[in-house]
């Protein structure tokens, strides 16, 4: 009997001083919103857009304290004005380096997130829940966030001179804690 | 830490079997889960159901599983701007340990461990999850119960942070077998 006491008062204390830690961490979502158009441009010259995290209050806020990134995403409308079909690709290149060329960006970067297809003078709209199936370097990313969070955006499409973003932004929810 | 809570989970599990009977029972429970502190959550609900086991005075041990649906949030990003994560789906299972006394109307604290699952699009984490909280449980009849449970629950990832619930629920059991 007292052996279970014993343990009643052992687990009580280590479940309360344990949560006790946790409770001082949380979820915030950081979201970053790019040029709105956008325009992709084929050929050897990729869009590129600096993304710089530490101009949002939510990230400069929390960065100090940041543990874990729990989400990531890459929004937008992409519009194909073209007659044939186009795919999107996203490349992240962490020394925030713009101006270069696609062998550049495939050097110094890595593939973030696509290929995302689409279809002659069609529109896609990617929101949060379809961005997250689109991510093939999502550590990169993680890795900028809980770095400088300071990088560049290349979007690169395959052979189409008529594509635009529109309402693009790219959104991390960062766990932090005390 | 997770090693002594589970060292003395299994103390208290084991020792309980040794102990003098009591009574087993099934109960179904409901009510609010609400994120604390998550801001890519909103408000859901959440069920599940109960084992409560009392084999010793003051001590109940109770097995549980649950599941929540949290809903989704919506964020405006810039004008024109709008996106929203849809909220995730938390499957938990695990053990609770409370001081109970007996009488037709009590109130009883309660903390425990378990395994927590979020999931939604894109997104699939497990982790080690931390609760307590307090109840208040009436008996209108010798073998059923209707309880009221305000319950935090912490699901722990590694860097020392944590996604948390406060659950809110209403539950009912009822003891299937009652040892003297």
């Amino acid at each position: 009997m007292r052996t279970l006491r014993l343990a009643a008062l052992t687990l009580s204390l280590g479940t309360l001083a344990t949560t006790g830690c946790l409770l001082l961490s949380g979820q915030f979502v950081v979201t970053y919103a790019l040029p709105d158009p956008l325009t992709l441009v084929a050929g050897s010259t990729p869009t590129g857009v600096g993304v710089d995290l530490n101009t949002i209050s939510e990230y400069g806020d929390h960065k100090d304290d940041l543990k874990r990134v729990d989400d990531l995403a890459l929004i937008g409308d992409f519009h194909n004005g073209t007659g044939g079909a186009a795919n999107v690709e996203a490349w992240l290149v962490p020394s925030a380096t713009l101006g270069l060329t696609v062998t550049q960006v495939m050097q110094q970067g890595v593939l973030l997130w696509g290929p995302l297809g689409i279809a002659a003078n069609a529109t896609e709209h990617v929101d949060w829940n379809r961005s997250s199936g689109l991510f093939k370097g999502r550590q990169a990313l993680i890795d900028e966030v809980k770095g400088d969070g300071h990088f560049a955006l290349y979007l690169r499409t395959s052979s189409t001179l008529n594509l635009t973003m529109t309402k693009g932004a790219v959104i991390a929810v960062i766990a932090a804690a005390k | 830490m997770k090693r002594l809570l589970w060292g003395a989970l299994a103390v208290l599990v084991l020792g309980t079997g040794t102990a003098r009977a009591g009574s087993i029972g099934v109960g179904f429970f409901g009510g609010a889960s609400v994120p604390v502190l998550q801001d890519d959550q909103d408000d859901g609900s959440i069920y599940g159901v109960r084992i409560p086991v009392k084999l010793v005075p003051l001590i109940t041990v109770e097995p549980y599983y649950a599941s929540a649906q949290l809903g989704d949030k919506t964020f405006d990003i810039a004008p024109g701007i709008t996106v929203t994560r849809e909220g995730s789906e938390v499957y938990s299972y695990g053990v609770n340990g409370m001081l109970t006394v007996g009488g037709p109307l009590n109130f009883y604290p309660f903390v425990g461990m378990g395994v927590a699952k979020y999931e939604r699009s894109g997104q699939e984490d497990t982790f080690t999850s931390f609760q307590g909280g307090v109840g208040l449980a009436i008996h209108p009849l010798p073998k059923l119960g209707l309880d009221l449970r305000a319950e935090l629950q912490a699901a722990a990832s590694d860097g020392g942070t944590a996604r948390k619930l406060l659950n809110i629920t209403l539950g009912a059991s009822y003891a299937l077998f009652s040892l003297p």
